[in-house]
């Protein structure tokens, strides 16, 4: 198991970072009630771990014991009966599930399969009536339609069901269904308080952190708790025992979003950004999310960039990226962006050399 | 010596297919007759024979073709005298079934050289031939076979039947006939006609041939009908020059040439065609002459049908050739889209179905006057330069997108694949333009898909989807045509296929994959969005190694455990059942989009 699962606290007592949230979600469920949630934050904050900490005090060690369903939902839509298959994670009390897996079929999820799953109320050991959770991820990831569609939902089953939401970012959650929810901010955890993690781990694995390393994986981390301790279990992999300035190893695909940066700055021309596009596609075949590649690709090109331009070059990923949000082939819009900056950048060459 | 010169001609069937161009019910025969006709033509060229029999067969299925296709003509007509009060309009007009029931096409054969719309040159091959054969006829033992291609109604066998009067030789002609049918060969047979293959009656024909000039006419087909075709016709005029046969091609006729055979015709029937129509049934032919003058027969007859439309449509014409994109674009928008219907409800007028990769081929190489026509379009307002962009060399976008029946997502999907490979080398500006165009045209799309399940369902063509279809088609296309304004020399390009499809077909298989893994292997009690699977836990796990690989036997040892625990679900047999199905959703998915 990797040592972000390992060392995942299990209950709301144990959190290292977001204690504070911890104890307060601890209060507001001693009445084994709470609303609808919200969490949102920067991923590695610690949504999940909240999350399930607070399952496992709601509903004692039950809420452990899960089973994994890939089932087809037959949903009627309208003229034809659509097939959705989609893989959903419960236990007694909860089900957890990601409605944007199912692309842009996503309403019918939240309109169809959640009302199902809502309808269905469990009851108690002692009789009384008792409320299922429904954990859904991604939130912000789902259509606007759905989105409308899952405010409709909260409204009629509030009675039987209680809605946990976890998404990046509440600003593409609509107005609507975020007044619904007790919304609780997850912050990145500091620099610091990684490194008092990484320690932890450290001492828990019986190893040597040296505090440089530490501080510097906390630094690459981009103040991503998960981050963190994966790069740090692969500095473990890589060289034991540790030393202060070690390596600390970047992500595959992002050594290779730099390497396109570097494409991008080199040369630009159509035949250039054909090659761009070809490797566009690497990264999108093995599912890097293109929202992920265009902001990493901006910084990396921000990185080798004259600081006139940024602002330029910002204001057009910008652009982009709400371009890619409202089409549906990202590449079209990442292309655009790679098209506009060489421009840019080639203007800005045969401005200043001549 | 003595003996007439006699010219052999051997139509290749597809002729007879050409003629009929109205005659729909013959579409079935014409098949099984081209395959037939096919086998004939190569054996006449393994015996490289010449006849010298003259061939009255085939004289009756001829008649039988056009009987089929005056029908049209006479529904029409019989309509057309149930009306009283027209007929003395048409009389007015020259009415053409008043004095006979001839088709023009006939009619108005050309009798001399003069009047053949062929180009001269052309003429003069044909001629040339002929006259180098019969002076040199006994000596020489080759070259007795002229193969003439081109397309249907260029002129082919009139060019043949009038040089030969023009010499003095007798034509024999070959006519495909028709099969008969078994009911035919039953009554036949019952009435004591003996019953002769077709095949034998062609060889008899060849046979009884010796020296003497043959010609071959091959109708090619456009490239846009089935490529099959086009690939045997190809190939049976590579054999015959191989053996020996010259060859002639000829073009598609020229729009003046045409024009001047239509004011002709008109001259003679007393039409009072205005010269707009001429003009623009000539356009419409495509080249092709016997089309042209049906046509205008056919427009002659009612004559009070088409005015109306007159006008209207052929402004349009006008105004497409000169004006630039955007005027262009905003009379379309004007306009919307019912000009383009009165075009192809004209009752004449070539199919003029593209496929999609002539189409893009069209899109992609932008052709465009050379000529500054900045005169124009000034007295509408001025634009800046680099908004200036030539006329295009070709029909207005949509109409090319109408014609080649696409929908606008593959067709995007395409031009973002290809686009790239038509721009100069320094022209990036130009590849932003085009890259943004595409980007809307892509959000235009996915409006559209969103807006599908809520809208209600309006009827036909002003379907709000629909709309969206041909404007993000719209968009994308013409995106292209503006942004490219440095395309790159004209050089050959093999169109490929989007590979987008392919990365989609592949990342929704990775991301099934991953979708199994991520519950299999790392956390039972939670699960990752996908992203941050993708993006840290895999590289992760890839640099672990085979650490990962221990682990994750270890994991799975776990969930074993926990399956019999709880009793879930095999997760193992459920991978296998969803490889299959996958793969069918994943299939449905491509189309869906």
């Amino acid at each position: 198991m990797l040592w972000v699962d390992k060392y995942r606290p299990k209950t709301l007592d144990k959190m290292i970072v977001h204690q504070e949230i911890a104890m307060n979600l601890k209060k507001l469920v001693s009445e084994h009630d709470c609303p609808h949630l919200l969490f949102y934050g920067p991923p590695g904050a610690g949504k999940k771990t909240l999350i399930m900490a607070l399952l496992k005090q709601m509903f004692g060690p039950g809420a452990e014991k899960v089973k994994i369903e890939n089932k087809i939902w037959k949903v009627d839509a309208g003229t034809r009966t659509l097939d959705l298959e989609l893989t959903t994670l419960s236990s007694t009390h909860h089900v957890e599930l990601n409605p944007s897996d199912a692309g842009f079929q996503d309403r019918y999820i939240v309109q169809e399969i959640i009302k199902e799953m809502a309808k269905s109320r469990p009851i108690d050991t002692k009789g009384k009536k008792g409320f299922k959770v429904l954990v859904l991820n991604e939130v912000d990831k789902l259509s606007r339609e759905a989105q409308h569609s899952l405010r409709r939902t909260m409204e009629k089953y509030s009675a039987s069901c209680r809605l946990i939401l976890c998404c990046n970012s509440s600003s593409k959650v609509t107005e609507a269904v975020r007044s619904r929810c007790l919304n609780v901010r997850v912050n990145a955890p500091t620099e610091e308080q990684i490194i008092r993690v990484l320690e932890f781990i450290g001492k828990k694995e019986g190893l040597s952190l040296p505090t440089g390393l530490g501080s510097r994986i906390a630094a690459q981390s981009n103040r991503s708790l998960r981050r963190a301790i994966l790069s740090f279990e692969t500095c473990r992999v890589q060289q034991y025992p540790f030393t202060e300035n070690q390596a600390v190893p970047p992500m595959d695909w992002e050594q290779y979003v730099s390497e396109i940066a570097t494409d991008i700055v080199q040369e630009q021309s159509p035949k250039r950004l054909f090659l761009v596009r070809g490797k566009l596609y690497e990264l999108l075949v093995n599912c890097i999310p293109p929202e992920i590649v265009l902001k990493k690709l901006l910084s990396e090109l921000l990185k080798k960039l004259d600081s006139e331009l940024k602002h330029e070059v910002c204001h057009w990923a910008a652009y982009y990226e709400h371009r890619m949000r409202m089409g549906q082939k990202a590449i079209f819009h990442i292309e655009a962006f790679v098209a506009k900056f060489m421009s840019i950048y080639k203007q800005f060459l045969i401005e200043t050399f001549g | 010596m003595g003996k007439r010169p006699v010219v052999v001609i051997s139509s290749s069937d597809d002729e007879d297919g050409g003629c009929s161009v109205s005659a729909g019910c013959n579409s079935s025969r014409t098949k099984s007759e081209r395959s037939v006709g096919r086998k004939k033509c190569r054996r006449l060229k393994k015996a490289s024979v010449l006849n010298r029999q003259l061939c009255k067969q085939g004289h009756k299925e001829e008649e039988a073709n056009f009987d089929a296709l005056l029908k049209d003509f006479y529904e029409d007509f019989h309509g057309h005298s149930m009306a009283p009060g027209e007929r003395g309009r048409r009389q007015k007009l020259g009415s053409p079934w008043a004095d006979s029931r001839e088709l023009w096409v006939d009619k108005y054969r050309p009798r001399s050289l003069e009047e053949l719309a062929v180009h001269k040159k052309k003429i003069e091959e044909v001629k040339m031939w002929l006259e180098e054969w019969v002076r040199t006829s006994k000596e020489q033992f080759c070259g007795h076979v002229l193969v003439i291609t081109g397309q249907a109604g260029v002129g082919k066998s009139a060019t043949i039947n009038v040089i030969a009067s023009q010499l003095g030789a007798e034509v024999c002609e070959w006519k495909t006939p028709t099969p008969t049918l078994w009911q035919e060969y039953i009554h036949n047979a019952n009435s004591g006609t003996h019953y002769i293959s077709k095949l034998e009656e062609f060889e008899t024909f060849v046979e009884r041939s010796t020296q003497i000039p043959t010609v071959i006419l091959v109708t090619e087909y456009g490239k846009a009908e089935s490529g099959d075709n086009t690939k045997y016709s190809e190939e049976l005029v590579l054999s015959l020059e191989r053996a020996g046969a010259s060859k002639v091609a000829f073009n598609p006729l020229t729009f003046n040439s045409i024009k001047k055979t239509l004011s002709r015709i008109c001259r003679e029937e007393q039409c009072n065609v205005p010269p707009e129509w001429i003009d623009h049934i000539a356009k419409a032919s495509g080249g092709d002459i016997r089309h042209a003058i049906t046509s205008l027969q056919y427009f002659c007859l009612r004559p009070d049908l088409m005015l109306p439309l007159n006008l209207s449509s052929l402004s349009i014409t006008q105004s497409r050739g000169k004006s630039e994109d955007l005027n262009e674009m905003s009379k379309l928008i004007i306009n919307s889209d019912e000009n383009l219907d009165y075009e192809f409800s004209l009752p004449f007028g070539r199919d003029e179905t593209l496929t999609l990769f002539h189409a893009l081929g069209k899109f992609l190489h932008n052709k465009r006057e050379t000529v500054d026509c900045s005169a124009l379009g000034r007295d509408l307002f001025t634009l800046k330069d680099r908004y200036k962009r030539f006329p295009l060399k070709m029909d207005s976008p949509e109409r090319v997108l109408l014609q080649m029946h696409g929908q606008a997502r593959p067709i995007a999907d395409f031009l973002h694949e290809n686009v790239l490979d038509f721009l100069s080398d320094e022209a990036i500006e130009d590849a932003w333009i085009v890259a943004s165009y595409l980007s809307d045209a892509d959000c235009l799309l996915s409006t559209s898909l969103h807006g599908q399940a809520w809208s209600p369902i309006v009827a036909g063509k002003h379907d709000p989807e629909n709309v969206t279809q041909l404007v993000s088609a719209s968009v994308a296309v013409r995106g292209v045509l503006f942004g490219n304004s440095h395309p790159s020399p004209s050089r050959w390009h093999a169109i490929r296929s989007p590979k987008l499809w392919q990365v989609e077909k592949l990342r929704w298989h990775n991301k099934k994959l991953m979708l199994l893994e991520k519950f299999e292997a790392y956390n039972i009690f939670s699960s990752y969005g996908m992203s941050v699977m993708a993006t840290e836990y895999k590289p992760t796990l890839k640099r672990l190694g085979f650490r990962s690989l221990e682990d994750l036997q270890v994991c799975r040892k776990m969930t074993e455990c926990s399956k019999m625990e709880v009793g879930v679900y095999d997760l193992l047999d459920h991978d296998e059942v969803e490889g299959g199905t996958s793969m069918e959703s994943e299939e449905d998915e491509i189309e869906d989009w």
